[in-house]
């Protein structure tokens, strides 16, 4: 079958198989920012923003996903550009995301392989909760498993970016 | 790839196309929400997907029955939302937050929640404990109690779920709901909802559910019964505590065992009928 969406602001169309999931679809068009991880929506790997939210690619089916917007970490610079809310004022689609910029500068990458998801995870959350709480960063990446650093860097990297993207979180 | 025998993906415009297409589908057709336990389970025998997510039944209305939500609304949109928040001191919202990760609560729908029917379902005893009530069509719109749909489940085969109603809570009702899990993502290994009403000191209504037992959520008539006409007090909670331990029908299974499912039910109503109580005494300050 044929759908169409939008990856990254591009419009595509694709022939799919009516079973193949997001994720594979995702990766064989050569979006690899998006990680396999479990294939069963427990670490995160995959996550992709769907209309804006953050979901597992790999339990969507890439049917569902007809006629919608998708943006993948690759796209995230230009997803904040296009998102004013969020802009630096300075992004040109070539700069990273406040939060990936967080997320470099706080050491919050290890092997990498979860970053992507986790970037994605914290996007919804600043996006929908410009000032969150600890304990709702906490719940924010909670579908998102690191097995490298832990989360502490991760969660100061969220708290970093937010106080830059807006009013800032302090607790 | 997930779901090697399929051969359809429809997304029909109306409602009454939706369920011609179930229908002449036969045993190989699904209807999907979020369609997460599809891809996830996979059932080797599903030919075709009807998917309802053109049908505008994303929605939260608030109405003279209650609170109405379409069963396509996402868990996060129902988390979201200002009035679900306010209902009955904001239970459905806790519970909510407990139930999987944001990731998979942007995709799972309400009505797949309720229909699917999973025994360590958090959505459901909380929902049976509210006396919800869902709307199934089948050409016709029939509204039952969300406890009528789970003894059979022949509701649920040639007809859609197409809503669940949360009747306004009458005064002087609170409710609450516990969950144990061995991380916050994992599923539940026991969770327990409560419903009490209280007129003049003396509890009229009483719903007590255990869900995950590790079956699916079912009501606890003896203790129900323990509590009907009695004062919330400490005394009379550890006695229901104790009626629902002992009448729980708990299982052994690879998470927990059944004494220890024994264990928690009787933690979990009592925390649930203590944070009532509590909750009662707030509201008449």
């Amino acid at each position: 079958m044929r759908i169409t969406l939008t990856v990254n602001e591009a419009k595509r169309e694709v022939e799919i198989e009516p079973g193949e999931t997001l994720l594979e679809l995702l990766r064989r068009e050569g979006y690899k920012g998006v990680k396999k991880g479990c294939g069963s929506g427990d670490c995160g790997a995959c996550a992709v923003l769907l209309d804006g939210r953050a979901v597992n690619s790999c339990l969507v089916l890439a049917a569902k996903a007809d006629g919608r917007e998708v943006v993948t970490v690759e796209g995230l610079a230009l997803w904040s550009k296009s998102h004013s809310r969020y802009s630096t004022g300075r992004a040109k689609g070539d700069e990273l995301h406040p939060i990936q910029r967080a997320f470099v500068e706080e050491g919050a990458i290890q092997c990498g392989y979860c970053t992507p998801g986790m970037v994605i995870a914290a996007v919804d959350l600043l996006t929908h909760n410009s000032s969150p709480s600890e304990a709702q960063i906490r719940e924010g990446i909670s579908g998102n498993l690191c097995r490298c650093t832990g989360y502490v860097k991760q969660i100061e990297a969220i708290k970093t970016a937010a106080k830059r993207m807006g009013e800032g979180a302090d607790d | 790839m997930a779901l090697t025998q399929l051969k359809e993906y429809l997304r029909p415009a109306t409602l009454k196309e939706a369920l011609t297409l179930l229908r002449e589908g036969g045993k190989g057709a699904r209807v999907i929400g979020g369609g997460i336990e599809l891809v996830l389970f996979s059932p080797p025998d599903v030919t075709t997907l009807i998917d309802l997510s053109e049908l505008s039944l994303s929605y939260i209305k608030e109405n003279q029955a209650g609170l109405a939500i379409g069963a396509t609304t996402t868990l996060t949109q129902i988390i979201e939302h200002q009035t679900v928040a306010q209902y009955l001191d904001g239970v459905i919202v806790g519970m909510l937050h407990q139930v999987a990760s944001p990731l998979l609560r942007n995709l799972a729908t309400i009505g797949g929640s309720l229909a699917s029917a999973n025994p360590w379902s958090d959505v459901i005893p909380l929902f049976l404990a509210l006396d919800a009530k869902v709307t199934l069509f089948d050409g016709k719109y029939h509204s039952i109690p969300l406890s009528d749909l789970y003894p059979t489940r022949s509701h649920l085969s040639g007809s859609i779920l197409t809503e669940v109603l949360l009747p306004v809570p009458a005064s002087g009702t609170a409710a609450s709901f516990h969950q144990f899990s061995r991380t916050g993502f994992d599923v539940a290994l026991l969770n327990c909802a409560c419903l009490v009403k209280v007129d003049a000191g003396r509890c009229t209504v009483v719903r007590i559910v255990a869900g995950g037992t590790p079956r699916l959520g079912a009501a606890l008539p003896a203790a129900e019964e323990t509590l009907m006409g009695m004062e919330l007090t400490d005394e009379t909670i550890e006695q229901v505590a104790h009626v629902a331990r002992e009448s729980a029908d708990t299982r052994d299974d690879r998470r927990a065992s059944a004494q220890y499912r024994k264990q928690l039910t009787y933690v979990g109503v009592k925390r649930c009928l203590q944070e009532i109580r509590d909750r009662l005494a707030e509201g008449e300050q």
